[in-house]
Parts: C-alpha cells; sequence; structure tokens
C-alpha cells in the first residue's frame, strides 16, 4: 500500500520516525497496511505473536497487562514496536481500542528484511526505538528502586553507634 | 518552664550538637512504658476519694528503672514523663545501671491522716505491683514521701512478690535502708564542688559560699560545707534567710532551727530575703530549693563563679545562657544533686545482697561515683569546648544511646 506524502510527512514528526527524509519514511510505510478497528474490539492479545508494529491513526487504544492499564495511546502514537527488535517474541500486553479506531500496520518480518540490507530509514527506527527502550529502562529503574524502599537501604541504628564512637564516652 | 521541659530542652540541644538525626531523638525520648491508675480509699470518716496515679518508665536500655514516686496536687502525667526522662539522663550521667522512671499520686497529702496515707499507698501499690520490682522499676522517694512510705510499699509488694527489699530505696534504716541517704544529694554536691575548686584552684579552706532552701539537700549542704572548710555568708529557707559577709555560725544557725523550726530570725547576720541570697557575694552558690528561681535578670547579677544546682533546674535556659556570656561555671542538676540516686542504687546493691555497709563506705562508694562524672563531664567539655550541662547531657545520651545499639531495638 502507498501511503499519501501528507500523512508520511505526519508520521516522521512521531519520535520513533523521527530524522527520517520523506523518501525513506515512505519506503518504510510501502508495505504498512491500514486497518480498522471497531471500540472495544482487541487490537492484539498478551501472548500473541508479536509479528508487527502499529501506528494509530485515528482512536484510542488501552494498553493493559494483567487487567493492569500501563497506558492510554491516541492519534499518532506507536505500540507494538518491540516487535521490531524482538523476533520471535509475543506480545507482553494486550491492546484494546476505546473508540473506533484506524491503524497502520508495519509487518516486523519486513522491517528486519530491510535492517538486513542497511535501510537507512529502518536503522533510524531502530535507532530511534533504542532511545525509547532506554528511557523506559530507567523509568523501570526508578520505580524498582522506589518499591525496595526509597534508595539505599537506610542503617539508622548503625549510623547512631558511628556518631557515638566519634565522641568519646 | 518546668524541671521537665528544661530537661527536655537540654536534651535536644545536645542532641543537636551530635546531629542524631530526628528519629533517633523520638527513640531516646519516648517512654517505654505509661501507667495510669485509679486509687481510691474510704477515709477516716467513711467518704470515698479517688485520685489518679502515675508511673512513667522511660527507658530501660542500661538498666530497671529508678525514679521517685511523688504525693502533689501538680502530678500530671506530662510531669512524670518528663521527669522520668531526666531519671535516664541523671542515671546515666553518674554511670548508674540503671534507666529511668517516674511517678506519684495527685493528691495533697497534708489533707490526709497517716492511715489516709498508708491505705493510699498500699491501693497504689495493688496497681502497679506487676509493673515494678527489683529488677523491673525501683521506686524511691520524692516530693511529701518518706522513709515510712517507702516501708508500705515494700511491705505491700513483698505480699505479692515474696520478701522484696530491694523494690524500693529511701526506706528507713532500721528496714533495709541505705546508711547516708539522707546525707547523699549533700555529699555528691560537696565532692563535685571540692573537684571544681581544684580545677579553678581555689582552696575548700575559706571558699564563702550561699544556700538557698535549707530543707534536706540545703541543710546538710550548709553543715557539710562548712565542715569541710568553707565559709557559709548567706541562707534562706521559704520564711526568709540571714547573710553575713564574715561567715555564719553553722551550728548555732542549726540549734536556732531546731528551735524555731526556721532560718529567719536568726541573729548571727543582717536579715535577707531569699533572692539575695542568690545574689549575695560568694565563691560557690548552691540553689537548693525549688526549680526556676534563677531566670535571666538574676543570672546578671549573681556573683558567685560557681553555681552548684542542689534543686532540680534552678536556673532556666534563659539564665544558663547568661551565666555562659560571663563566665560562671555551672554544675548542672543531672551531675551536682545526682548523689540522691547513687546512695539509691547502693541501697538496692546491698539488699539485692543481703548486706549492710557502714556510713564510711557509703561515703567512699558516693565519692567515687561523683568524682567519675565530675571527670568524665570535664573530659567532654574541654575537648569539645562545651558549657558542664551541655557536655553531661551529651555523656548520659552516648551511654544510653550505646546500651540502645548494641541491644538493638
Amino acid at each position: 500500500m502507498s501511503i499519501s506524502t501528507q500523512l508520511v510527512k505526519k508520521l516522521v514528526q512521531i519520535p520513533i520516525f523521527g530524522g527520517l527524509t520523506i523518501a525513506e519514511a515512505a519506503e518504510f510505510f510501502e508495505v504498512a497496511v491500514e486497518t480498522s478497528v471497531a471500540k472495544g474490539a482487541t487490537l492484539f492479545r498478551e501472548g500473541d505473536a508479536g509479528d508487527a508494529l502499529l501506528v494509530i491513526l485515528e482512536g484510542e487504544v488501552t494498553v493493559t497487562r494483567k487487567g493492569i492499564e500501563l497506558a492510554k495511546l491516541g492519534k499518532h502514537t506507536v505500540l507494538g514496536e518491540m516487535s521490531l527488535v524482538g523476533e520471535g517474541e509475543v506480545r507482553s500486553a494486550t491492546a484494546m481500542a476505546l473508540t473506533d479506531v484506524k491503524a497502520l500496520t508495519v509487518p516486523s518480518k519486513r522491517v528486519q528484511k530491510m535492517l538486513k540490507a542497511d535501510h537507512v530509514g529502518a536503522l533510524k527506527v531502530v535507532a530511534n526505538l533504542a532511545q525509547v527502550m532506554s528511557k523506559r529502562l530507567a523509568a523501570i529503574n526508578e520505580r524498582l528502586v522506589a518499591a525496595s524502599g526509597g534508595g539505599k537501604k537506610k542503617e539508622e541504628l548503625a549510623d547512631f553507634g558511628r556518631i557515638l564512637t566519634t565522641w568519646q564516652f | 518552664m518546668t524541671s521537665a521541659d528544661a530537661a527536655h530542652y537540654y536534651f535536644k540541644k545536645a542532641a543537636r550538637i551530635m546531629d542524631v538525626g530526628e528519629r533517633i531523638e523520638t527513640l531516646l525520648v519516648t517512654p517505654l512504658r505509661e501507667v495510669k491508675v485509679q486509687v481510691s480509699i474510704e477515709l477516716d470518716n467513711g467518704e470515698i476519694r479517688t485520685f489518679p496515679g502515675y508511673r512513667c518508665q522511660h527507658d530501660n536500655s542500661r538498666g530497671p528503672m529508678k525514679g521517685g514516686l511523688r504525693y502533689h496536687p501538680g502530678v500530671s502525667a506530662e510531669e512524670v514523663e518528663g521527669l522520668a526522662s531526666l531519671m535516664t539522663w541523671k542515671t546515666a550521667v553518674v554511670n548508674l545501671p540503671f534507666g529511668g522512671a517516674k511517678g506519684g499520686i495527685t493528691v495533697d497529702p497534708s489533707n490526709l491522716s497517716l492511715k489516709e496515707l498508708e491505705r493510699l499507698t498500699r491501693k497504689f501499690v495493688d496497681q502497679i505491683h506487676d509493673i515494678i520490682g527489683p529488677t523491673r522499676d525501683i521506686p524511691g522517694p520524692d516530693m511529701s514521701t518518706n522513709p515510712q512510705v517507702m516501708a508500705w510499699i515494700m511491705d505491700q509488694y513483698s505480699k505479692y512478690h515474696g520478701h522484696s527489699p530491694a523494690v524500693v530505696t529511701g526506706k528507713p534504716v532500721e528496714l533495709y535502708g541505705s546508711r547516708g541517704r539522707e546525707t547523699a544529694t549533700a555529699r555528691g554536691l560537696l565532692s563535685v564542688c571540692r573537684q571544681i575548686l581544684q580545677d579553678v584552684g581555689l582552696p575548700m579552706k575559706g571558699m564563702r559560699f550561699a544556700v538557698q532552701g535549707f530543707g534536706n539537700v540545703g541543710s546538710h549542704v550548709s553543715r557539710l560545707f562548712h565542715e569541710a572548710g568553707g565559709v557559709l555568708v548567706a541562707v534562706s529557707d521559704l520564711h526568709g534567710g540571714v547573710q553575713n559577709p564574715r561567715g555564719i555560725d553553722v551550728p548555732a544557725l542549726f540549734d536556732h532551727v531546731r528551735r524555731t523550726g526556721s532560718v529567719k530570725d536568726f541573729g548571727g547576720g543582717t536579715d535577707c530575703t531569699n533572692e539575695e541570697v542568690l545574689i549575695a557575694d560568694c565563691d560557690v552558690l548552691v540553689p537548693a530549693a525549688v526549680g526556676g528561681v534563677i531566670d535571666q535578670h538574676i543570672a546578671r547579677e549573681v556573683r558567685a563563679r560557681i553555681v552548684l544546682e542542689g534543686a532540680n533546674a534552678p536556673c532556666t535556659p534563659d539564665a544558663d545562657e547568661i551565666f555562659e556570656e560571663r563566665g560562671v561555671l555551672v554544675v548542672p542538676d543531672i551531675l551536682a544533686n545526682a548523689g540522691g540516686v547513687t546512695v539509691s542504687y547502693f541501697e538496692w546493691v546491698q539488699n539485692l545482697q543481703h548486706v549492710t555497709w557502714d556510713e564510711e563506705r557509703v561515703n567512699t562508694e558516693l565519692d567515687r561515683v561523683m568524682a567519675e562524672a565530675y571527670e568524665k563531664v570535664g573530659q567532654i567539655s574541654r575537648s569539645r569546648k562545651l558549657p558542664l550541662r551541655t557536655s553531661a547531657y551529651v555523656l548520659a545520651i552516648g551511654r544510653v544511646g550505646k546500651a540502645t545499639v548494641l541491644r538493638g531495638i
């Protein structure tokens, strides 16, 4: 499917496609398929084969894992991007349409192929993806630290003992 | 500011200097247990009266808790709590293996007959006997409680737990009390007085001193300091005072007090007020009456070089600062008047070991304990350039803190 230049111009404004020229983006999206999903229907489920990247063109999607909402995504956001680098992996979350949704689907296999062929657009996308993922990882680390008691474990009684040794009693 | 408030203020000041942190401060200052009981008795005329009774056990990291029991209309949970912590610091400064406690009954004992007082005391023991004991919490005398009250406590407690003289101190000498208990606080004051005079290079002989208060502490201080070579230049009690720059005839003063019940109108000098005693021209001032008598205004006029706090908190924190500015040395209450609790400790030791010490041994041991405490406080004061009071609190926090850390919480 060929997509309009107008849409391509919009897509390169999405962070993960940032830095791609119009030509590179047009080639990247050459095999993309536009899909429509009705309100309440599922785009993919946790555990499904992760075989495509999705770009929401219209509507709103909720992403949940084990019933807990991880994110709400709207127009011109990307989901399923982890499938681009995790070949053979399964979906780690479930995506459901909160409204009627139009989305662009890019098969991961196609992206893998472009990467093997040193396709500059695909390499730029993966580099962007690495940035997004590292930010997410940092955020998760923060939360992990907070959950395990707010940083370095305190040793207040031992600290007090150390203060006392500096005084000669 | 009450003596309990003052103790809390000085504790905080020392804790901040040591930088122990807010949570350790809270850990150290919060009492272990506070008990309020209802003490109901039948009066001699058949009426029923109910009085609230309290026992606050502040800290036991260094040993069983120790502290007086007072009968006074002003007794409250807050007062007892503050005084219990004061006992923790005091026992720590003189390094007795005790923690701190305090208790009391909100009652005016002058309105009760001896029989009513006995019923009140026994009923109170009925209510608290399971939280006190020779290895838990050992009460002692305080405001309006005397050796007789302590004897009733021992007797009543023993009915529940078997013969237990070590459950209470300050008992009559004829009933497991210690020799030297009555003069203990004054003797402790004499001990630190000798040491501080040596530090500043003043001889004891000819040292001029003034005493406010002529109760258990003040009267014995007057006599013991005089016997040690000091010259009493001013003295007062509740009713009035006398001053004589050339020295008051102490044996004659005692005769006068025995005859009249007061130092007022003693002929051997000029009459003076309680306040005039505080600003008398002397080397050593011993406020041994009540708390809060030396405020910032009086502190500016005090002419003594050394102030020995015989009473609890006779100087307000404001006065304390003035003294620091003026270079007047203040030996703080938690060190200076700790002789009383020290001999209470000796009484407990004698009771546990089923032995009796003679007075000479009591006095020798007391001198040793006071000397060690004074030396340690002095060391901290010199090395950290802190006043004696702050140094004493630092020492107390350090000792209680070390025990707490070693035991774990």
